[in-house]
């Protein structure tokens, strides 16, 4: 019996011991918060009329990120008909700070041109130039492109339109593709990894 | 009694078969087999050339030959483990013989569990299987995942050619434990693509516990334990070592691996052992693709010293593990797009030749080990000890926006200190019983600068147990039971969606229970059945997780995360209850004559199942995701294990093996992704001791078959589900049962070849083995690979492999 009261003793002393040193440490170390570049809550579709006038701006905004809440399109693209325009993209990083270069997606986007390309399609044909409905899926139809990367291959982030001679409806979509070591001139938007996919509804009026 | 006059009569049956005259062949061989601790060997086969009768040795050890004819035999007495013993024999009326097996070389050191002729130890579980020092060496230069794939029941959850991780009877994760050299494997084991960080070369063999019995280790043995034992450090000052060199054809992968060990002269009981492992590897290859970037570097290494006494002793270990995998590049998705564009393509994108560059995406973990352990052994029991310390690191590199590409997107330290106490009393005939205690202290931390949301908050984990074990003998019975209580308590601090900062602790607490029963029968037969109660703490990763996770394509939430405002919540406001299992396994022996057999039916029943469960799809800038959100649900797994032995002759050997498994979800009455199908094995094998100059002579031929999957979750599409949003219908809606992307790939079936040979010189060994894997370079996907959305398994891949023991 004396020989359990000692093994006792012995359990409950060392219990006491190790518990007092564990609890003086059992606190979770202070994560520091984290800067999010990658991540693009807002995409900003302006589209200059060239003979002057003002921009017609659309935006898409996320305002969950990785949330289970869905992308919202705060209208539609309402452009004039018979008009020459050019689209200019911008992509924020609301998360960041404005001052931080976390914060503006389109800088990274130019910075890194040779793996990043925009590819567009649309239906209806809206478009009176380029003719077709885009080169997502087909690279070969046309599109104007305004920006080329270091090795001459276009980026999409400023590109040229002329609406449709008359009033119609439909789709336009945005594609942005991160394509390191494949981006080529025949390289497609099944090509690497999408970091912009948004679909948006065009009145040709 | 009327058994023992079936089996003579069985056995004069069969003598008569042979053919012999009755009247002569009444001689009686008897004997016991021990090995040099003068222990029975149980399960040692005793074997009677050149008739080829066999026997099975009884739980003492001793086997009985009846109705032998006169004359002269060859005795050939074998187990694993142990040198093969043979030696010609004069039988005439009754001879008695006890027989003494060595063990074999550098087998079996003082292993946390003891083969099964240290049965009096509570530590000696019910149901387990031995991955012995040669069988080992059969799978040399694979990692511990794939190797542990040849032990019946266990099988793997892959991602792609580099990464196995265990599946004991359908379960895995959290839910197998690994015992590294007696301390638990505390790694980020939450990952399904995260293999356990250990150098199977530090092992002299490996076992494989499928019931929860092993309640000494504490929590999570839901499935069952893997312990790695290495080698017991020599006591004597003789220098000894191996020297291992693997080079495989498939990725063009060499592995080296040494170890060297010694005593210390004129202080006997000390001992010391160096060990370390290389490992490169390029890309690997299907029959008709190359998987780009699944290199695998590799640089492992061990030192251990220690003091051995009677009575006494201590050992200071020391690992560490590194490895760097690519993971294949063609998985790199970030969109539903993306994810269609993969798995409709024949060949994974990104496709190029050979290369041995490892590119983004890729892992880069690295683990160490530190274990300090004694034990005494005074007049009323033993004592012992034993502190660890882990440090683990995972970084995770994905494909990113320029620079990004260089700071990995996951970045994880967890260091972990155990301190393990026991107490036990002295081996007695009619009972053992174990008392001991257990704490673990863990602290997971984030390191900053991966400019990312982190997948998993910081967390501080601190745990307790204390058990007790007994086993008793009664006759033929032996009984063990044993009780546990445990508790563990987390602290959180994590950011949100928003890169909001949240805070929480809580804790849990909970008793697990096992009983198990051994019985010998007449005629070689042992029974045994095992019955426990086992639970497990959820794990952070399934509390908080949130974000996309490497080569997923789809976002996952943890259980606290709300369903629609993604806030974290209490745990006290959530319906969470934690994982509990019930087991039971039966294991069936059995031999006669020349067949040997085990049947091991088991039903585990786990409530509260947690697991990821497609819940729908969701809108961001990159695309439309669809998202899985950690479940709990109550599942059922039945299965079966079989393996057999069949000796057609005295060198020829047939070896069956079987593994059938159903998983049900019970609470949706529905089934579950990612449960290892049903599995079939046909091994022939011929071995000779000794032909010529050389020895352990083998030729096998391995034909394996892999069923299809046919109790898989209902196919949703890729494309149906980005068809149905281009439609705004939600699939998931009104039905939001259990989904995989593609069909269950067919069955299929597999050759494997291998010959093997040793060869001594100068007190050196020599083992020489030649295999090819997939022989037939067939082309095919297995279920539980979790790149089988994208690509085909490995084809033809030749081994040669040259281990030298001096």
């Amino acid at each position: 019996m004396k020989n359990y009261k000692n093994i006792f003793k012995a359990i409950t002393i060392s219990i006491t011991l190790i518990s007092i040193g564990f609890l003086a440490a059992c606190n979770s170390s202070d994560p520091k918060k984290e800067d999010t570049p990658e991540l693009i809550t807002k995409a900003t579709l302006t589209f200059t009329p060239i003979g002057g006038g003002s921009p017609i701006v659309i935006s898409a905004t996320d305002p969950d990120g990785d949330g289970v809440q869905d992308i919202v399109v705060d209208g539609d693209i309402n452009l004039a008909a018979d008009t020459d325009y050019t689209l200019t993209l911008t992509l924020i990083n609301e998360l960041a700070t404005p001052t931080d270069p976390a914060y503006d997606i389109s800088a990274e986007v130019e910075e890194e041109g040779a793996e990043h390309m925009f590819y567009f399609s649309w239906t209806n044909n809206v478009f009176f130039n380029p003719t077709g409905n885009g080169n997502i899926d087909n690279r070969s139809d046309g599109l104007n492109y305004n920006d080329s990367d270091d090795n001459g291959l276009p980026i999409g982030l400023s590109t040229s339109w002329s609406s449709s001679l008359t009033v119609v409806s439909g789709k336009f979509r945005v594609m942005l593709k991160h394509q390191p070591d494949l981006k080529s001139q025949t390289s497609t938007s099944s090509d690497g990894e999408t970091d912009l996919d948004i679909e948006f509804v065009i009145n040709i009026q | 009694m009327h058994l023992r006059k079936a089996i003579l009569v069985l056995l004069i049956l069969y003598s008569s078969l042979d053919g012999n005259s009755q009247s002569t062949c009444k001689s009686i061989f008897t004997g016991q087999v021990l090995d040099e601790a003068k222990q029975p060997v149980i399960g040692a086969t005793v074997l009677l050339l050149p008739q080829n009768l066999g026997q099975v040795v009884d739980l003492s050890g001793n086997f009985k030959f009846e109705n032998l004819c006169a004359g002269n035999y060859k005795v050939r007495v074998q187990f694993l483990g142990f040198v093969d013993e043979e030696f010609d024999l004069q039988i005439n009326d009754k001879v008695n013989r006890v027989v003494i097996l060595k063990e074999d070389v550098k087998e079996l050191g003082e292993v946390v569990i003891n083969a099964h002729h240290d049965a009096a130890h509570t530590e000696y579980a019910n149901s387990f299987t031995q991955l012995s020092e040669k069988q080992l060496d059969e799978v040399a230069g694979k990692s511990l995942g794939e190797s542990l794939k040849e032990v019946s029941g266990v099988s793997s959850i892959q991602t792609g050619p580099g990464i196995f991780k265990p599946v004991i009877h359908g379960v895995h994760s959290q839910r197998v434990l690994i015992l590294n050299y007696g301390i638990r494997q505390e790694g980020q084991q939450w990952g399904a693509e995260h293999a356990p960080e250990i150098d199977p070369f530090i092992a002299s063999n490996i076992i494989v516990i499928k019931d929860a019995s092993a309640i000494k280790y504490g929590t999570d043995a839901l499935g069952g334990v893997i312990v790695v034992n290495p080698p017991e450090l020599p006591s004597k000052a003789e220098l000894g070592g191996t020297f291992n060199a693997i080079s495989q054809s498939n990725g063009k992968s060499g592995t080296v691996s040494g170890m060297l060990e010694g005593g210390i002269k004129n202080h006997d009981g000390w001992g010391w052992r160096l060990q370390g492992t290389g490992k490169r590897s390029g890309d690997f290859h299907t029959p008709d693709y190359s998987l780009t970037n699944t290199g695998i570097k590799e640089l492992n290494f061990s030192t251990s010293t220690g003091y051995h006494k009677d009575n006494a002793g201590f050992d200071i270990f020391f690992s560490h593990f590194k490895t760097e995998l690519g993971v294949l590049k063609g998985t790199a998705i970030s969109s539903l797009e993306d994810l269609a564009n993969a798995m409709e393509r024949e060949e994974p994108l990104y496709t190029s030749g050979f290369s041995y560059r490892i590119a983004e995406p890729r892992q880069e973990v690295s683990h160490n080990l530190l274990k300090i352990n004694g034990h005494i052994l005074t007049k009323h029991g033993e004592w012992k000890l034993q502190y660890g310390f882990q440090n683990n690191n995972r970084k995770e590199f994905d494909i990113r926006m320029g620079d990004l590409a260089k700071i990995p997107a996951i970045d994880l330290k967890l260091n972990t200190h155990t301190l393990d106490a026991e107490w036990e009393t002295l081996h007695s005939d009619k009972r053992t019983v174990s008392f001991g205690m257990s704490g673990m202290y863990q602290n997971n931390e984030n390191i900053f600068g991966t400019q990312r949301l982190p997948f998993i908050p910081n967390f501080a984990n601190l745990s307790g147990g204390i058990f007790a074990v007994t086993k008793l003998f009664l006759n033929q019975w032996t009984v063990d039971l044993g009780t546990r209580y445990d508790y563990r308590y987390y602290d959180v601090k994590g950011f949100d969606y928003k890169n909001t900062r949240y805070e929480s602790s809580f804790s849990f607490n909970n008793i697990s229970a096992s009983a198990g029963a051994t019985v010998t029968l007449p005629r070689n037969q042992i029974l045994n059945l095992n019955l426990s109660s086992a639970w497990r703490p959820p794990h952070v990763a399934e509390l908080y997780s949130v974000g996309t996770h490497q080569s997923a394509a789809a976002i996952e939430y943890g259980l606290l995360l709300n369903d629609s405002t993604n806030e974290v919540m209490n745990i006290k406001d959530v319906n969470f209850k934690t994982e509990q299992a019930v087991k039971f396994v039966a294991t069936y022996t059995s031999t006669w004559q020349r067949f040997a057999f085990e049947v091991s039916p088991y039903v585990n029943y786990i409530f509260n199942y947690i697991y990821l469960r497609p819940e729908g799809i969701t809108k961001n800038v990159r695309g439309v995701y669809p998202y899985y959100r950690y479940t709990q649900t109550d599942a059922l797994f039945i299965g079966v294990d079989v393996t057999g032995t069949w000796h057609a002759s005295s060198y020829f050997k047939v070896l069956p093996k079987v593994s059938l498994l159903r998983v049900s979800d019970v609470r949706n009455d529905d089934y579950l992704v990612f449960i290892p199908s049903n599995r079939y094995e046909l091994a022939f094998r011929y071995d000779r001791p000794s032909i010529l100059a050389f020895k352990n002579i083998y030729v096998e031929t391995k034909l394996k078959y892999v069923a299809k999957q046919h109790r898989a979750p209902r196919v949703i599409t890729v494309r149906q589900i980005i068809d149905a949003e281009d439609q705004s219908i939600d699939l998931f809606a009104n039905d939001n049962s259990n989904f995989d992307f593609m069909a269950a790939p067919n069955g299929y079936g597999l050759l494997n070849l291998a010959v093997g040979a040793s060869l001594k010189r100068d007190r050196v060994q020599y083992d020489f083995r030649i295999a090819a894997e997939n022989a037939l370079n067939q082309s095919y996907r297995e279920y539980t690979n979790r790149f089988r959305y994208y690509a085909d398994d490995v084809g033809r891949n030749f081994i040669f492999s040259l281990k030298c023991i001096f």
